[in-house]
């Protein structure tokens, strides 16, 4: 599903990945780990065009995405759920609003925005808490919100790019069972993490990187 | 009743090509997104429409006074003759009809020398000799600006013995028509500037108050232009709302202009008053639009 062939970014003089070659087929789960600056954050972004490589390859079902013109990247961002580690909610809006604002401008039936929203709610347990606003939710209660909203356009990829990484340890726990949960259902889950305890319990692929080098990339590994 | 409006409802929508439908619904989710966006804006709307309508005044004002000085320049224009004098010999007939063939030229009248004589010993006491007046052709031309062109061809037609046109005066008209259209382009100019200004700080502001929201809506996949239609619409509408509250002030300018054509008896020019109100309004539409646009090319990464 995933391929990155010679993937180089480089910022100024600095290099955030170094010739990066990795494959992720459909249906894995994979963690993303290292230290603050191996690179993580920017092989999420290339994943989902927020950043474009210096040079390098990164295809996505068969796209080379690394040229794909910028009308064209939204089309690719609905194609795959993105979580991100400081929830990203529009805090004047309930969590119903906050997950139906994308499939909203897709023009699909309010009846069938209430059916998608109602059944990603129940995918992270919040079916309750429609009509709050993110402020009235806990950390992990917004994260799941995130979730719910990246996986109400049924994508075939989720990235998380440091989901746990405000949360408590129970609440991480519960943001990772259900990330799993989403992954047997057949969905590509892809989550860049230094929460060496989840890695260790969820014993996925682990990819290691070290000054933006894959030094490591092992199946049903830990963190090391 | 309800039970009628869902069945009612479910007839017509089984006749809208789902397409259709999704279309219908994005617009009708735009246009709500941009009315958000303007009830968000709060107490800052009155004061862009209130100076959106000051200047559209001011410009309709003008525009229309500009119609006017035209239409009172075009009736003194229309007043404007040469006077072409025929030798002896010539065949007025003849020379009229080489005139008529002239670009620009719109009438050429005979003045028989009869009747040139019989109109001046009518006007003035003239001792009884034999007319010595020539034939005279009375020529019309469509512009002032013209006049010296038809005047220089007509010069050396055969048959011209002598000719004369208000010189001066044609001057003052051309020069008087010149100012006006200048007025008019200076003042469309002014306008076109203030206009995207004022539109273009507004949205900047909504596009900072609402940075974060653009972000997250960006990152989720919202295409670029579901970002961008309202703000441009918001643009638009702060154009239109303007030109309607500057019909108000633009009437009261209207009123004074038909009376002030009304006493020099000139009819005011053919449909100003519909040509002023639809040019504010594509103005105020126009610019308000593209300062919107300005403003998300510059402030916004999408």
């Amino acid at each position: 599903m995933i391929q990155l062939r010679s993937v180089t970014k480089k910022y100024k003089n600095t290099y955030a990945l170094k010739n990066v070659n990795l494959d992720i087929l459909s249906g894995e789960f994979v963690f993303i780990v290292g230290s603050s600056g191996a690179g993580k954050s920017t092989l999420m972004k290339l994943l989902y065009k927020e950043e474009t490589p210096t040079s390098g390859t990164v295809m996505i079902g068969g796209i080379n995405i690394a040229n794909l013109p910028s009308d064209k990247v939204p089309n690719l961002r609905r194609c795959m759920g993105i979580v991100f580690q400081d929830y990203k909610l529009l805090q004047n809006q309930t969590v119903y609003d906050n997950i139906a604002y994308v499939i909203r401008t897709l023009g699909i039936s309010t009846k069938e925005i209430n059916a998608r929203v109602t059944g990603a709610l129940k995918v992270v347990g919040l079916s309750d808490k429609l009509h709050a606003k993110p402020s009235e939710l806990s950390g992990g209660e917004q994260q799941r919100v995130s979730i719910a909203r990246a996986i109400v356009n049924g994508p075939p990829l989720l990235i998380a790019d440091e989901p746990t990484g405000n949360l408590d340890p129970k609440n991480s726990m519960e943001v990772m069972q259900i990330l799993d949960q989403i992954n047997q259902r057949g969905i590509t889950v892809i989550v860049s993490t230094h929460d060496n305890a989840m890695v260790d319990y969820f014993r996925k692929r682990v990819i290691t990187l070290d000054k933006g080098e894959i030094i490591k990339d092992i199946q049903a590994g830990t963190y090391e | 009743m309800n039970n009628n409006k869902q069945t009612i409802k479910k007839k017509v929508k089984k006749h809208i090509p789902k397409d259709w439908l999704s279309e219908l619904r994005i617009v009708y989710r735009i246009t709500m997104e941009t009315f958000n966006d303007i009830k968000r804006t709060g107490i800052v709307n009155l004061v862009i429409i209130t100076t959106m309508a000051a200047i559209l005044t001011i410009f309709g004002a003008l525009f229309r006074t500009t119609l006017s000085v035209s239409s009172f320049a075009h009736e003194l224009g229309n007043v404007l003759e040469i006077s072409v004098y025929l030798k002896p010999s010539a065949s007025a007939h003849a020379v009229k009809n080489r005139i008529g063939d002239i670009d620009h030229v719109e009438q050429v009248k005979i003045i028989p020398k009869e009747k040139s004589w019989s109109d001046l010993r009518r006007e003035m006491e003239v001792p009884d000799i034999e007319n010595p007046l020539p034939d005279t052709l009375h020529v019309k031309v469509d512009k002032p600006e013209n006049i010296n062109a038809v005047f220089n061809e007509v010069k050396h037609l055969s048959g011209v013995s002598d000719m004369s046109y208000a010189q001066e005066l044609a001057k003052k008209i051309q020069f008087l028509n010149q100012v006006v259209n200048t007025t008019t382009l200076f003042v469309v100019f002014i306008v076109a500037i203030l206009t995207i200004t004022i539109i273009n700080n507004t949205i900047q502001l909504v596009i900072q108050s609402r940075k974060e929201e653009i972000e997250i809506m960006r990152l989720m996949g919202v295409s670029n232009w579901y970002i961008k239609i309202p703000l441009i619409m918001q643009g638009a509408l702060y154009g239109f709302v303007g030109a309607a509250f500057a019909l108000i002030p633009l009437n009261v300018v209207q009123n004074l202009l038909n009376n002030v054509h009304k006493f020099f008896l000139i009819p005011p020019p053919l449909f100003a008053e519909n040509i002023v109100i639809t040019t504010m309004f594509f103005v105020g539409i126009l610019f308000g639009a593209g300062g919107s646009f300005l403003s998300i090319k510059k402030h916004l990464q999408v």
